[in-house]
């Protein structure tokens, strides 16, 4: 009896296997953000900064200031910078350092892959806010108890609204470019020059030119934005109309150019 | 059993796969012949999915990659051991896979015992890892799923000779268990120490596929005497061509044939027997030959 080679069957593939479930997919994604030292300092030096705005708004800002909201919206505005950061580099990363092709190989379904990868970020996200909270809280508490002021702990449903939404809104914005761009400078300059320089340069350009000052709420939607948080935080028909128009732009289509993009790229 | 048919991939007015067809079988290790630029990666990348062909397919027991069920438990794909994030452990990398195929955690051990990576090193980061190591990482986390089809590419660069034969037992291994390897390479001695079966190819198109033993069995004998210049006298007085090969002569003529020369003529003999190599040497040495590079680097890297 020979013994030299063992009878060799047909090799086949199982396509009733179940597939890489996406609560799998988020979870691996969530520790994909937090398992290398950039990634778990990018985040502590973030709710490090909120701190120390904190700490600045109790303690050296005048009396005043010292609401929980105030320290709210402190913690948001900083946040606002940073988050999407947090979903550029979970997009970027993937090419920067090639693991694109050890990720798509274990999932080919790309859209999978974006659905837990936008999953994980505003988990993420959402989860650095509600820290960023308890940050307000103590400052707040802080406020009151160490500096003797008077404080309002009062919050309302639409201050808690601008708080998350907003940072939703730049976290998902921060996603759309890391998808179009594929690189991390160049996504991370590109969301700062949306958020920082765009809203200066459209201010003076509409202060100067009239028509263009008319214009702009419909493509510039960090100032389209500006109604859902000021006054008394419900826009107007026309100010809906800015909104959705100037979201499309900046929103919606590099989201879903990005998405294509993403889906189609040929991974090296 | 992993099946390529007529596959092509054009760049613009590159062609860096050129109908390409070949099958893997399951029992065999196949070694994926080529150099540097060939279309060996880009024709790896399409069979895993990651690189759309412009015609033509690539299939594994007939199922496109893209449409495998948690594909990593089915086919391991290793494309480029550096390619994995700098600042992630050994260990971290291993488990990012493990936990993405729902695979029990002690896997994890096992596998990096299979690939010699010892604790202390699989805590170490990937930046801080020799080439060798990183290889070893990537076929520890191609068996990680337990596949029963490996793709492999390049996957002995970086390894020393000591890790070849390393990696010739484990596949060898393999393949007895009835698993199916294709593994490329662009250095001849490689593939002639890891693989059964070879497919050559250059400029984007085979050249050449056979058993091993077909390939580097060469045309005609190689034969060497006690006094080579009588020999070579007698042969061309036989109407033989003889060349000199080394420390004798190449022959073309069956070893039998010139023997009997030898026999006649009276020389006495050192060695005899049939030419080696020298047909695929020669057919890989002029597919890496200056005026291939220059093609090759015009056009779009692969």
């Amino acid at each position: 009896m020979s013994t030299a080679s063992t009878p060799v069957t047909p090799v086949t593939i199982d396509t009733d296997r179940p597939a890489v479930p996406l609560t799998r997919l988020v979870g691996v994604e969530l520790r994909k953000s937090l398992d290398t030292r950039a990634g778990r300092w990018f985040s502590i030096s973030i709710l490090a900064l909120c701190a120390v705005v904190m700490l600045i708004l109790a303690f050296l800002v005048e009396p005043g200031n010292q609401d929980f909201s105030f320290f709210l919206s402190a913690m948001g505005g900083t946040l606002g910078y940073f988050l999407p950061i947090i979903a550029i580099m979970l997009v970027t990363s993937e090419w920067s350092q090639r693991t694109a092709l050890v990720t798509f190989s274990l999932e080919p379904r790309r859209s999978r892959v974006v659905t837990a990868k936008l999953v994980a970020g505003l988990l993420l996200s959402v989860a650095v806010l509600l820290l960023s909270m308890v940050l307000a809280a103590i400052g707040t508490g802080l406020a009151s108890g160490v500096r003797g002021l008077d404080v309002s702990w009062t919050i309302d449903g639409r201050e808690l609204f601008t708080f998350f939404v907003t940072n939703l809104i730049v976290v998902l914005i921060g996603f759309a470019f890391a998808m179009l761009l594929m690189n991390t400078p160049a996504a991370i300059v590109a969301y700062f020059v949306y958020s920082l320089v765009l809203p200066i340069v459209v201010g003076i350009v509409g202060a100067l030119i009239e028509w263009f000052g008319d214009l702009a709420p419909w493509i510039e939607f960090n100032t389209a934005q500006v109604p859902l948080f000021t006054g008394d935080g419900t826009p107007t028909g026309q100010e809906w109309a800015q909104i959705v128009t100037s979201g499309v732009i900046w929103l919606v289509l590099p989201l879903t150019f990005g998405i294509i993009r993403l889906l189609r790229a040929e991974v090296k | 059993m992993i099946q390529v048919e007529h596959l092509t991939k054009t760049y613009g007015g590159f062609t860096a796969v050129d109908d390409v067809s070949f099958t893997c079988r399951p029992g065999t290790v196949t070694g994926f012949l080529g150099p540097n630029g060939a279309g060996k990666s880009t024709t790896m990348r399409i069979m895993a999915g990651l690189t759309i062909a412009s015609s033509g397919k690539a299939t594994v027991s007939g199922v496109s990659y893209r449409d495998i069920p948690n594909p990593g438990t089915q086919v391991g794909v290793l494309l480029d051991a550096s390619a994995q994030h700098a600042g992630r452990t050994g260990r971290e990398v291993l488990t990012i896979g493990q936990k993405t195929m729902g695979l029990p955690a002690s896997r994890v051990d096992e596998m990096l015992d299979l690939v010699s990576l010892t604790d202390k090193e699989s805590k170490r980061r990937v930046r801080n890892y020799s080439l060798g190591m990183r290889q070893r990482l990537g076929i520890a986390h191609a068996l990680l799923g337990d596949p029963k089809i490996l793709i492999l590419d390049e996957p002995a660069n970086g390894l020393d000779p000591a890790g070849i034969h390393w990696m010739r037992s484990l596949l060898r291994e393999y393949a007895n268990r009835g698993g199916t390897v294709l593994l490329s390479s662009h250095l001849l001695h490689e593939i002639q120490i890891i693989a059964d079966e070879i497919i050559v190819i250059g400029n984007g198109r085979i050249v050449a596929q056979g058993t091993k033993e077909e390939l580097l069995r060469g045309d005609g004998t190689f034969v060497r005497a006690g006094d080579n210049a009588a020999l070579a006298a007698a042969l061309r007085d036989a109407g033989i061509a003889a060349n000199a090969s080394g420390e004798g002569l190449g022959v073309e003529a069956a070893p039998e044939k010139v023997g009997q020369v030898a026999a006649a003529a009276g020389v006495a003999l050192v060695e005899l027997r049939p030419a080696d190599g020298a047909g695929l040497e020669e057919m890989f040495l002029q597919l890496t030959a200056p005026n291939q590079r220059d093609q090759t680097t015009r056009g779009v890297p692969a």
